[in-house]
């Protein structure tokens, strides 16, 4: 597939406020979105420890359910994060239960994945419980880079979409998990989300090839 | 029955060649996912499962680790293969000690034409599944049927076997790729 778009560090300013206007329209017409779901493959890896498998996410309102199926037997987990906090099933000596979802997981599997954050970043928005972010973006307007909480994003996008754009990979690393480096890498196969059509692609008809 | 057939058939094998379809249906019998792809087993340990669609995936046991290589996530991951065996009935085949071994093995009756024998794991706490059971249609084993600890039930129909088949070089081995992070212990 296409390497990820060129992000160059900075669009011109002109551009880059058209860029910055078409994140935002994007972040409201899919903050709308309270029922959405992705289905893909995900790689974690945190100083040389992790696996990969497959990925099942299904958001409803503040809460979300997160399958994942490693390969040949398909041996999975279930997490379930609400409000009043996560439960994990299918991992021995389960099911646990905690506050902080990301703990849970780290404590049980091994596996770091930053998981409240992931549900904005993985549909390209800004987590909103995160802290202020820094975004990058490509010739084509679409978000190349986004750094939040210390993580580093980057982006690749489908060639055309119609309604709202949803990534189609995201590369997620971070030097600050307690000190180590952790990576996540999410190829999304399928989403299921029924955002509102957002505004078309601005400066799309004079702009270059898309990235993706 | 199924003990015969698997008797009969695991006599004198030392190494299979075929390919599969697999399906993964949820808790509630929706199917979510169907691939296909090789799958190769040689005693007493090696085995080379090979994802071909919906995307590539290979995993292959070399006899000491067993690695687990995503093209798309570039990615692979390295497990010592003791743990792995427990998951993966289909290399107990070829080597009939560990079958007995790690699994309490009952015959399960006539059901799609097969007849079946249900796999129990000895050691319920390290498996990764609740269940496995082995089809069986003329001393050939055709389809393979694990739950595992979610209720998430995957079916492996095989087309019929090579046995014995002379393996190319390297079958079982794997070396990662340059470009790829390679992670897990063993």
């Amino acid at each position: 597939c296409a390497g990820m778009p060129k992000a160059q560090r900075g669009l011109p300013p002109a551009e880059r406020a058209v860029a910055e206007a078409h994140q935002q329209a994007r972040e409201d017409a899919l903050r709308a979105v309270t029922d959405w779901s992705l289905s893909g493959r995900v790689a974690v890896s945190m100083a040389g420890q992790g696996g990969s498998g497959r990925l099942e996410w299904r958001q409803q309102g503040d809460r979300f359910d997160i399958q994942l199926s490693a390969p040949v037997t398909r041996q999975s987990w279930r997490l379930a994060v609400g409000p009043d906090g996560a439960r994990l099933d299918g991992v021995e000596g389960g099911p646990w239960t905690g506050r902080d979802a990301d703990l849970l997981l780290y404590e049980a599997t091994g596996w770091y994945l930053p998981v409240s954050a992931l549900a904005d970043w993985a549909r390209g928005l800004r987590a909103t419980a995160g802290g202020p972010a820094g975004e990058v973006y490509a010739a084509d307007g679409r978000l190349a880079v986004l750094e939040q909480d210390g993580w580093h994003i980057e982006y690749a996008w489908p060639e055309a979409a119609d309604g709202v754009d949803l990534p189609r990979r995201i590369d997620a690393r971070s030097d600050g998990v307690d000190g180590r480096q952790a990576r996540v890498r999410l190829v999304v196969d399928q989403w299921q989300v029924d955002a509102p059509r957002a505004a078309a692609l601005p400066g799309s008809e004079g702009a270059g090839g898309g990235g993706g | 029955g199924a003990r015969e057939d698997m008797a009969s058939f695991t006599r004198g094998l030392k190494g299979l060649d075929g390919e599969f379809t697999q399906r993964v249906f949820d808790a509630n019998g929706k199917l979510k996912e169907t691939s296909t792809g090789k799958v190769a087993v040689s005693a007493p340990r090696q085995f080379r499962w090979e994802y071909l669609t919906p995307y590539p995936q290979l995993i292959v046991a070399d006899g000491r680790t067993v690695w687990i290589y995503d093209p798309d996530l570039a990615q692979v991951t390295r497990r010592p293969q003791g743990v792995e065996e427990q998951n993966n009935p289909l290399g107990a085949l070829v080597d009939p000690s560990r079958l007995d071994a790690q699994f309490t093995v009952t015959e399960a009756g006539q059901a799609d034409g097969l007849s079946w024998l249900t796999l129990s794991p000895k050691d319920a706490a390290d498996a990764s599944f609740s269940s496995a059971r082995l089809g069986f249609r003329g001393g050939a084993l055709a389809r393979m049927s694990i739950v595992d600890t979610l209720g998430q039930r995957t079916e492996i129909e095989f087309s019929p076997w090579t046995r014995n088949p002379g393996f190319a070089k390297g079958t079982f081995s794997y070396t990662p790729p340059e470009d790829v992070d390679v992670i897990g212990e063993g």
